[in-house]
């Protein structure tokens, strides 16, 4: 017996080097590669400044930046998740809502000299008109470009989601022209609000954190806890079989997309207030971003997609500030392609979905 | 009439009639630009489609025969229209003593500095540089399957565009970004006299059909071939394929580096036509554009993809600007339809789909697939870890 | 498979058809024109502007211009009748700047008309590489009514290798502008931050051909004055805002060297809020209503208040020619302010006419006038009294300082600048 066993444990003790190299680095190379950023930075600061105050900065600039487009992100990964079609119009539907957000400020007259109650109520109002607004709008779509093709060969619907996107950025031009347009700046995006610890902590951030937690909280609740929310995971693994245990397939995919274009018209207002201005390229911009972000957490995870956004968002600032904005996209999606190549899955990929 | 039914059957029936309607097909595309002013924009127009199809056909290799979504296809129109930026140009303008490498180049051209090829040398480079580039963003793709492939090539896209664009990196030069690498050199073919685009284009035309006819005829041989055979294996299941004895890796990249060639062909030519090469030209939705071609023309067949190619560009060079944008003025109307041509155009997409949402005119094996559902309940999402 | 070949040969055929169809219609227009020197009495001139995206304003503002200098000869020079043809050279896909394949489309129409005799654009810099070496070939006069970009005319530092000659294929000049060039706004801008007190200053471009063209005459221009150019950086027009890129402006100076469509207004937004001391410059590509007034999207007022921009014109009460033609324009076309490149639009048109009449009877013959157009000299005009040199440059020099008040541009004073 003892004979027998032996050889395999032979084995194992002479695994060659290129093996151990190879089973390290899918172990902790993600590791390497989503750390390397921040703590390279992190050294070289602690040298030149003696402090971490700068690399704090970007840090938590990008997480409030990454919570916007963590919001965007959840409505890829949740259509990804249910009709494995990446939506390409999400982004769009995201720029009509900071639109139909800048336009309702008109309507409900606020103004840079509104005061502090008056804005909050005329945001709220603002942002659920937004967010009701892009719901529906991508519900229709959904209706309209995508039902129809639900047993056509997959790559269609990608095409009907093209035609949309190009549609909603066409009524963007008609609407609001075609480059940037600043918007009035509401909230005093970049005044300092508070100073921990060398962290400046603008009223955007502030912003963007406080309209994204609760979202995202409600939403994950939602999708976990509710009767709807199970029918979503049950048709998101096998619509046949939950149509079988008598789940409205049709009903459900309707939600998820409501579900979607909620958080893209909340993104929306979000971004006009943040970035103080609006385009009608916003929207493929930022979807491409958000879309990269969901895979990277590992498409159809709600938790990956947040963290998706936030890890893009921190990527973004470090290597604006640092390396330059005019590499940034690059950095982004070479990190994109990194992480496919160590983890194909994505982050947290496994936890839902069997990929495989 | 039913004389000329049955003539019509005993045509058909006729063993040479493809070849008789190919030699009079080919034969009126080749002489119709005579009939035009040399610089006539339906020209233009027609030279673009052209180039579209050779680009268009060669996706429908990655995407269409072995089931790789590419989404940066933008690249490879990138690397293409730089072979002609880099060696039909002054942009090296330091190279050789500032006297410049001329090989086979124009009498204008040979005047210049910088390195002046010959147009079919540059060709040449853009195949090779356009199948290495192939090969390198196929690597990371190996492991993946569906989704997970798009993301990464897309990204790969997006980093070169982002690389054209910044053009520079140290003081190391080899883009000029958004500021065009311009003029290139006419095209210039041994043998015959120089193409003056200022002049007549249908020189242009003429090489761009030439081009195509000869994709075509490399796309049907390729298809046909064993390696065609092992792309479709591996499209239709590849743990199959796999068990098969097929060569998952080689024959991957084969098809990244054969779609990436086609791509690089194209995208010298156009840098060529369009006298310039501009960073701003390489961007996601051109890749967009390509893939709604081969999808909507019918995946994986050819000349499905032809006819989307043709298709989607006079719709977006021809029919939208020329013939639809005229409308309100000829109805006596004060209305500018310029402004909705972006939206237009994705109604007509979104239109086509769903009215034919196997494409124009969709593979053979993908009709049959269809009616008889097989591979219907396929997994889409497969990822080996 | 036959079956399906057919259908595809049918469908190729249809296309070939409906290009078959609109030769009726295009070969018309084509034909109206004469030889270059026979004794045709209609004489075309071209207008080639983005329409589209954020320069219409100015295009439009040109456009209104030449129409008005075409209005005030009745259209006719000598025995010619002048037509005059607006084209757009941007795209939906590609708004606000000339589009590459649109450009070249626009100067093969031009070159196709025998009666064209010129062609004012393009707007951009870049776009003019595109469409200057196809209409040099075929002999056509071109103006350029807001070319800046050094290269196009000479090889002055900050132009590329091979500039200017790779856009002469024939050798001959055809090119003329009535814009200074960068040289000259370059050494403006730095002037003027030194005059400020500046010591250091943060140089950004929008990486286009004109944005980064000025950006290498501002680095010359610095260097000669002593201005310690601290922080280049090129900018990418889709970011969604410039926040850590801002936090590195740590000079007493800041300018941008782009146009307004390349997130300008982002720009100068978050710069301003990034260093609150830092006075910011312009050039004259953000000198517009999109830029300047908050209520049409551009920057706030606070952050206007800290920029000062240079433009290539004078006010009014350093040009006293202008002012009958100001007030015909505000008349004609119903407002209350004269956009700079209308001016600009107005002399275009106007130098061409002024060429078209000095080359007397030979005014359908483009080499006469050419040789009218370069032989342009001690012109009095609008913008002041200048001549064309042999590059086909104006020997003009002035270039204006500018305030932002009320969300317009607002003329300060003429810059003397330190060459």
């Amino acid at each position: 017996m003892n004979v027998a066993t032996l050889p395999p444990q032979e084995e194992i003790r002479t695994t060659p080097v290129s093996e151990r190299l190879r089973k390290f680095f899918s172990a902790y190379g993600l590791w390497i590669v989503l750390l390397g950023l921040p703590v390279f930075y992190g050294i070289k600061d602690l040298q030149d400044e003696g402090d971490l105050s700068r690399l704090g900065n970007n840090l938590f600039a990008g997480l409030s930046n990454g919570a916007i487009w963590a919001l965007i992100a959840l409505g890829y990964t949740l259509v990804y998740g249910i009709i494995e079609l990446i939506n390409f119009a999400h982004g769009d539907v995201f720029m009509i809502g900071s639109f139909v957000a800048v336009g309702m400020w008109g309507t409900v007259g606020l103004a840079l000299t509104t005061g502090t109650l008056g804005l909050i109520a005329g945001l709220l109002v603002t942002l659920i008109v937004a967010m009701v607004v892009c719901g529906t709008m991508n519900v229709m779509i959904e209706r309209v470009a995508y039902r129809p093709l639900r047993s056509a060969p997959k790559l269609a619907p990608l095409i009907t989601a093209v035609g949309f996107s190009f549609i909603l950025q066409n009524v963007g031009i008609v609407w609001l022209g075609s480059s940037q347009k600043g918007v009035p700046d509401l909230i005093k995006a970049q005044h300092v609000l508070v100073s921990v610890a060398g962290i400046d902590i603008h009223n955007s951030d502030v912003l963007a954190l406080a309209v994204t937690a609760p979202l995202v909280f409600l939403l994950t609740t939602f999708v976990n806890h509710s009767r709807s929310g199970k029918a979503m995971r049950a048709t998101a693994q096998d619509p046949e079989a939950a149509r079988l245990m008598g789940i409205n397939v049709d009903t459900t995919i309707s939600l998820t997309f409501l579900l979607g274009g909620l958080l893209a018209g909340a993104a929306g207002l979000v971004y006009a207030l943040y970035q103080t201005n609006v385009w009608y390229f916003q929207g493929f911009t930022a979807g491409l971003i958000a879309f990269t972000a969901a895979v990277m957490g590992g498409i159809g995870n709600l938790k990956g997609a947040v963290i998706g956004g936030l890890i893009i968002g921190c990527i973004q600032q470090i290597s604006d500030n640092r390396i330059g904005a005019q590499w940034t996209p690059a950095v982004v999606f070479a990190y994109l392609v990194l992480i496919m190549v160590f983890r194909p899955q994505g982050l947290v990929g496994e936890e839902t979905r069997e990929a495989g | 009439m039913s004389a000329i039914n049955s003539n019509l059957e005993s045509f058909r029936n006729w063993k040479h009639a493809n070849l008789a309607i190919a030699v009079v097909l080919i034969g009126a595309l080749a002489i119709f630009p005579l009939f035009k002013p040399p610089l006539d924009g339906f020209i233009d127009d027609c030279v673009l489609a052209l180039a579209y199809v050779v680009m268009a056909l060669g996706l429908n290799i990655v995407v269409g025969f072995a089931g790789l979504l590419d989404l940066g296809f933008v690249a490879f129109y990138a690397f293409g229209s730089y072979a002609a930026g880099w060696f039909a140009s002054d942009f090296f303008s330091s190279i050789n003593g500032e006297k410049g490498i001329h090989i086979g180049a124009g009498t204008f051209a040979s005047t210049l500095p910088g390195i002046h090829l010959n147009f079919l040398l540059v060709l040449v480079a853009a195949v090779i540089i356009t199948s290495i580039a192939g090969m390198i963003i196929g690597l990371p793709t190996l492991r993946l399957r569906g989704d997970y492939i798009a993301i990464v090539t897309l990204a790969f896209g997006e980093i070169i565009g982002r690389f054209a664009v910044n053009g520079q990196i140290g003081g190391f030069k080899y883009t000029n970004g958004r500021q065009a690498i311009s003029p290139v050199d006419a095209l210039d073919l041994p043998l015959l006299k120089e193409f003056d685009s200022a002049f007549s284009i249908r020189g242009y035309y003429w090489v761009a059909l030439t081009m195509v006819a000869f994709s075509l005829f490399v796309n049907f041989r390729l298809r046909d071939s064993r390696l065609g055979r092992a792309w479709i294996a591996i499209r239709e299941d590849e743990v199959a394929a796999v068990s098969m004895g097929i060569p998952l890796v080689k024959t991957k990249l084969m098809a990244y580096a054969a779609g990436a060639a086609f791509g690089g062909l194209s995208g010298a030519f156009l840098g060529t036509y369009f006298n310039s090469v501009n960073a701003n030209q390489f961007q996601f939705a051109f890749s967009i554009f390509i893939l709604s071609m081969v999808i909507l023309g019918g995946l994986g067949s050819i000349w499905g993809t032809v006819l989307g190619a043709i298709t989607l560009s006079f719709i977006n060079s021809y029919f939208i600007p020329d013939v639809f944008n005229g409308i309100p003025g000829s109805l006596g109307l004060d209305f500018d339809l310029t402004q909705l041509s972006f939206g237009i155009f994705g109604f007509l997409l979104v239109m086509v789909m769903i009215l034919r949402p196997e494409g124009l005119l969709p593979e053979k094996r993908r009709r049959l697939e269809l009616k008889e559902g097989i591979g219907a309940d396929e997994a889409i999402v497969e990822v080996r870890a | 498979m036959r079956s399906r070949t057919i259908v595809a040969t049918g469908c190729l055929i249809g296309g070939l058809a409906m290009g078959v169809s609109a030769c009726g219609s295009d070969s018309n227009n084509n034909s109206s024109g004469s030889g270059a020197s026979s004794g045709s009495s209609e004489l075309t001139i071209y207008s080639s502007l983005p329409l589209q995206g954020t320069s219409r304003e100015q295009s439009q503002a040109v456009i209104n211009g030449e129409k008005l200098a075409l209005a005030e000869v009745g259209n006719k020079v000598g025995k010619f009748t002048i037509k005059y043809v607006s084209l757009d050279d941007s795209t939906a896909q590609n708004p606000g700047t000339a589009d590459e394949g649109q450009t070249a489309q626009n100067a093969r129409k031009v070159v196709q008309d025998k009666s064209a005799i010129f062609y004012l654009g393009e707007f951009n810099s870049g776009g003019t590489k595109v469409s200057l070496p196809i209409l040099n070939k075929a002999g056509i006069p071109q103006i350029s009514p807001s070319n800046t970009y050094i290269g196009l005319t000479t090889n002055e530092p900050g132009s590329e290798p091979g500039e200017p000659n790779k856009y002469y294929p024939t050798g001959k000049r055809t090119y003329a502008r009535v814009v200074p060039r960068d040289k000259i706004q370059g050494a403006a801008l730095v002037t003027t931050m030194v005059e400020d007190g500046c010591k250091t200053a943060t140089l950004w471009d929008d990486k286009t051909t004109y944005g980064a063209g000025l950006a290498r005459n501002i680095e010359a221009s610095a260097k000669a004055q002593n201005l310690t150019i601290q922080d280049r950086q090129g900018t990418d027009k889709s970011a969604a805002n410039y926040r850590s890129l801002a936090s590195n402006v740590k000079s007493d100076c800041f300018v941008w060297s782009g146009v307004t469509g390349e997130n300008g207004v982002q720009v100068f937004k978050d710069v301003a809020a990034a260093n609150t001391t830092a006075k910011l410059y312009g050039p004259d590509g953000v000198a517009e209503e999109a830029f300047t007034n908050p209520k049409k999207g551009g920057i706030p007022a606070d952050v206007g208040a800290r920029t000062k921009l240079t433009v290539a014109t004078l006010g009014v009460k350093d040009l006293p020619d202008a002012s009958g033609v100001l007030d015909k324009f505000k008349a004609t076309y119903n407002t209350q302010t004269v956009d700079p490149y209308g001016i600009y639009g107005y002399e275009t048109m106007a130098l061409a006419l002024d060429s078209l009449k000095r080359a007397g009877a030979k005014a359908n013959d483009r080499t006469a006038v050419l040789a009218a157009l370069f032989g342009t000299k001690d012109r009095k005009s609008i913008i002041g009294t200048y001549s064309i040199d042999p590059n086909g440059d104006t020997t003009l020099t002035d270039y204006g300082l500018y305030t932002i008040k009320n969300g317009l541009p607002s003329y300060e004073k003429k810059i003397v600048a330190q060459a």
